[in-house]
């Protein structure tokens, strides 16, 4: 599916599977600490599923509109475990969100996200301080592993 | 007729959606998503898809029809229109999307008029096979598009 996660390695859950998801199992993945998400991105569809999914793992979450929104969250002292940034956001674009995010501090785990895969948008990412670049749609194969990390090595 | 048997239709139509590959996996993720709690999240979503995408696919079409081709502008209206696509499970609609960006991108013009045409109609096919679904799903009644049970 295009998926490019750099440094996941999806580790062995002794719980269950990645596909934690299914019902028919009788138990959907939940992380058992307080974990909390930011998801930025323009677009309402992408930041209303992103943000259920993520909340569906127990995982309470906020959704911003912009780049500078998300600074501005952080600057007043908030602080997320996981943070989800669309690669294209008008005026402060992605990678420079994640730059000003990573210069004021903030140690949580910064995932940069897009519709169209392109190396150039990872290395930009990546240099900017993400820890991970994917291609949407943020699928429980990808943020399952993520949040079982978050919650297992806080 | 009951409801069981508007039930088996309902899944009946999206398994169909899926082998056409109208849909795929993503739809049924966000069918997962869908509880006590939000009844209706599949399908506000995708209503808020067909409301968004309108507005996008009405930019690109003015991008492509008025002067000479700002590509960089076509570059992000698509970009965000494919993300949204492929975050709700449009397969097709996706499909079309990345043969238009390849478009894009080479500053291939007509290219990207003839692939936006393909682009609208997957996005047109979609929103009514869409509509029909929930209708059906309404039908037959609470939970008529049960997550996690087409596999």
């Amino acid at each position: 599916m295009g998926a490019e996660v750099d440094h996941v390695s999806p580790m062995g859950m002794s719980g269950g599977s990645a596909e934690g998801n299914d019902k028919s199992e009788g138990q959907r993945f939940s992380c058992k600490n307080k974990l909390t998400a930011l998801v930025v991105d323009n677009g309402g569809v992408c930041r209303a599923i992103q943000t259920a999914l993520l909340r569906s793992y127990g995982v309470e979450t906020e959704a911003v509109e912009t780049g500078e929104a998300a600074v501005q969250l952080i600057a007043s002292g908030a602080t997320f475990n996981l943070i989800i940034i669309e690669m294209l956001l008008p005026v402060l674009n992605g990678p420079e969100t994640a730059r000003q995010i990573r210069a004021m501090g903030a140690q949580s785990k910064i995932l940069g996200i897009t519709a169209f895969f392109d190396e150039r948008h990872q290395q930009e990412f990546l240099a900017a301080g993400a820890d991970g670049f994917i291609e949407k749609p943020l699928s429980p194969e990808i943020v399952i592993p993520i949040i079982w990390e978050l919650d297992n090595y806080m | 007729m009951d409801r069981n048997h508007l039930k088996r239709q309902v899944d009946f139509m999206k398994r169909s959606f899926l082998d056409q590959g109208y849909l795929d996996e993503q739809f049924i993720q966000l069918e997962e998503l869908q509880d006590d709690d939000n009844p209706n999240f599949v399908e506000e979503i995708v209503t808020l898809f067909f409301n968004d995408s309108a507005r996008l696919l009405q930019n690109i079409e003015q991008a492509l029809v008025s002067g000479p081709i700002d590509f960089p502008s076509l570059d992000n209206y698509m970009h965000q229109f494919k993300g949204s696509s492929s975050s709700i499970g449009a397969k097709r609609v996706k499909n079309e999307c990345t043969r238009f960006k390849e478009y894009c991108t080479a500053g291939n013009a007509e290219g990207c008029l003839r692939t936006f045409v393909q682009v609208k109609q997957e996005h047109a096919i979609l929103k009514t096979k869409l509509e029909t679904y929930f209708q059906l799903a309404k039908q037959a009644g609470p939970s008529g598009t049960s997550g996690g049970q087409i596999r």
